[in-house]
């Protein structure tokens, strides 16, 4: 009786020793993991765009009459990650509607969408959306109309700042 | 009583933990296992859990640098910087993987010596040269690595790569091109090193160790009790490895913390004078060809080393016709092998460092450059300024935020353009609502779009055919989202465009 019971102890503490064994490098496996998976997050993390949008000269005022949208290209500088990039944006000045100015792209998959003065409509040549000419969504895949930029007027000249909206959504949300 | 009889059915110790349940870690366990050993020799036997942790942590960081990498000339030595300067834990990473290849080439060095000494090459030769071949392969893989970030040591490393290539015996000539991808350094060599450094040799490395671990099998048939007291040393073991590991792992992250990974200015900056040092673990190589005169000195830095790499991998065959003549010859050879390689390695390391700090002239270039690394890395980081499309001509960014765009360089339909003269008069009506959208205001595209300038000079694409594009894009292999513009053009227009696109140069 005393003698299985030895045995006994023995395997309990056999089997704690093995537990330890097996333990204690998961341990420091899980520690060296956690290092480098800590690191590895803050190295990956999405970069944080801190650009503020600069004003841009569209045109001058002067120039910008009529009934039709009138297209308009500017240049942006793009700063992301490690290289700067030169942009060129296509934006619509709606004379009648006071200068308002829209963006080109399509607010569904984000073709540029062309002026169709024939039927008076924009018209995105990708997936047939169309749009009044005040920039309303008609019909098509779109779930809402061109998007405005924000626009100012300065010394006789159309300002703009232009900025890009996330695409195929309902609401207008600004990227960055 | 049961434990007993459960031990002489089974012939192996009752699988009571999870991990012999639900891995196969014991089978490999089994495979890595050889004759139990104790004290400081047990100790000794670690280097292989330091291998494991810094082979592992070489690929792991080498991953994470890849999510910024470029390997263009262009773009290379300018996403380094942004890892060193902009991205968060980027120089400790960069750090980790830079030393860590010097450290894990010392590592494998002590596991081979360490292995040597026990003999482990008679019992275990599959192990043993997996062991050679991926120290080779960890070499090479220094060498191509250290091409990436395309400063002034990169690229000197890379002229130094490329002639060691070049004394290879008989294939120099060949072996120089082919890893060069021409007769000179171009982007194309870059291109090569790194899928050579990313690719290539991590792969090859990865089925050395798949065939190391999971193909052969070198067990040697033992009885079941001498099986179970295996297992036992070997669970002891492990912890031994993965207290080592833990600590060399501790001592490099500290290490990585305190120096950076040296970056210089881009390759194009340096001075003449400059003075190219390689990493540590190529020291040697280096001083050793400035004893050797012209192309021998390539054959010989090639030939040595890659001898004493042989005759390793090949020791534990050297035993059959050799034994005739010599007693032991396997320990023998093996001991010549590393002695040579000791006193090549350690010694040439030692005197390369002494010749360098007892040159004063070196001395002062090498601190010069140390200087012009750290002004460098102190500075800001600047990004790399690219053009997306022809069209755009205009000041930096701190012009725009005061007068903007100037009238001139926002090209509008119509206005005909004043950057180009040899480009075509104002584009068609039906262009401007029809393609300008995509195709930009003059044909030179947008940033998802393709341009049109040239067009006109490619085959198939005559004013015919160009209207007969429009019809059927699909005929002329365009895909979505062109379309065809048979019914929303009239034939007049149609034409119109054609002659203007295909005058587009």
């Amino acid at each position: 009786m005393p003698d299985s019971n030895r045995t006994k102890r023995g395997k309990e503490l056999d089997r704690g020793r093995r537990d330890f064994l097996l333990w204690v490098p998961l341990g420091i496996f899980a520690g060296l993991t956690a290092t480098v998976a800590a690191a590895a997050f803050r190295f990956l993390r999405p970069a944080r765009s801190t650009q503020e949008a600069v004003w841009q000269t569209v045109a001058p005022v002067s120039e910008l009459k009529g009934e039709k949208p009138i297209m308009r290209s500017i240049v942006a500088e793009h700063q992301a990650g490690w290289a700067s990039t030169l942009e060129e944006h296509f934006v619509y000045v709606l004379p009648h509607k006071g200068n308002q100015v829209l963006s080109s792209i399509c607010p569904h998959e984000g073709c540029n969408v062309a002026w169709r003065a024939e039927e008076g409509q924009f018209f995105c040549p990708c997936h047939d959306s169309f749009f009044a000419a005040d920039g309303e969504r008609i019909s098509g895949p779109s779930r809402r109309g061109l998007d405005p930029l924000p626009a100012r007027e300065q010394d006789g000249m159309l300002q703009v700042r232009y900025q890009s909206y996330l695409n195929n959504t309902e609401e207008r949300i600004v990227r960055g | 009583m049961s434990e007993q009889s459960d031990s002489r059915t089974t012939g192996v110790e009752p699988r009571d933990n999870w991990v012999a349940r639900w891995t196969t870690l014991t089978d490999i366990e089994r495979t890595l296992i050889d004759k139990p050993s104790s004290g400081i020799e047990a100790w000794a036997r670690t280097t292989a859990g330091a291998v494991v942790m810094l082979l592992s942590l070489q690929i792991i960081t080498g991953l994470l640098l890849g999510f910024y990498y470029v390997p263009s000339t262009e773009s290379a030595h300018t996403t380094v910087a942004y890892i060193e300067k902009v991205v968060p834990a980027g120089s400790w990473i960069r750090s980790l993987h830079h030393y860590g290849s010097m450290w894990l080439t010392l590592a494998l060095v002590l596991h081979l010596a360490q292995m040597f000494w026990r003999g482990t090459y008679r019992r275990r030769p599959v192990g043993w040269m997996a062991s050679v071949i991926l120290l080779g392969l960890i070499l090479a893989s220094g060498a191509t690595g250290y091409s990436l970030p395309w400063d002034a040591r990169a690229f000197f490393g890379t002229r130094v790569t490329e002639g060691i290539a070049g004394g290879l015996p008989l294939i120099g000539d060949g072996a120089r091109a082919w890893l060069l991808g021409g007769s000179e350094i171009t982007p194309i060599t870059l291109a090569r090193f790194f899928a050579l450094h990313a690719l290539i040799i991590p792969a090859l490395m990865l089925t050395v160790l798949a065939a190391r671990l999971f193909v052969f099998r070198e067990r040697a048939l033992v009885s079941a009790a001498e099986e179970r007291r295996l297992e036992k040393w070997m669970h002891r073991q492990v912890l031994r490895n993965a207290i080592t590991a833990g600590l060399v792992f501790v001592a490099l992250a500290l290490y990585a913390t305190k120096y950076f990974a040296p970056l210089g200015p881009p390759a194009d900056t340096a001075a003449p004078g400059y003075l190219p040092r390689p990493g540590a673990q190529f020291l040697w190589l280096f001083q050793m060809l400035k004893y050797l005169p012209g192309r021998a000195a390539s054959v010989i830095a090639v030939a040595l080393p890659g001898l004493i790499l042989f005759g390793l991998a090949l020791l534990p065959f050297l035993r059959g016709p050799l034994s005739r003549v010599m007693a032991h010859p396997r320990r023998n050879i093996g001991f010549v092998l590393f002695a040579l390689g000791f006193l090549l390695f350690t010694g040439l390391t030692i005197v390369a460092y002494v010749d360098d700090s007892r040159n004063p002239l070196v001395r002062a270039q090498l601190r010069r450059q140390e200087a012009e690394e750290k002004a460098f890395r102190d500075a800001p980081f600047t990004p790399l300024r690219a053009r997306t499309s022809e069209s755009v001509n205009i000041e930096p960014r701190s012009n725009n935020a005061n007068n903007g765009a100037t009238p001139e360089t926002s090209p509008t339909p119509g206005s005909g353009g004043s950057q180009n003269s040899s480009m075509q008069g104002a584009p068609p009506e039906s262009y401007v609502t029809s393609c300008s959208a995509c195709h930009g205001t003059r044909g030179q595209g947008t940033n998802m779009f393709p341009k049109l300038v040239g067009v006109g000079s490619k085959p198939r694409r005559t004013v015919e055919d160009i209207i007969n594009l429009l019809n059927d894009p699909l005929v002329y292999g365009i895909e979505l989202p062109m379309k065809s513009y048979r019914d929303k053009l009239t034939e007049e227009e149609k034409r119109e465009i054609a002659e203007w696109v295909a005058g587009l140069k």
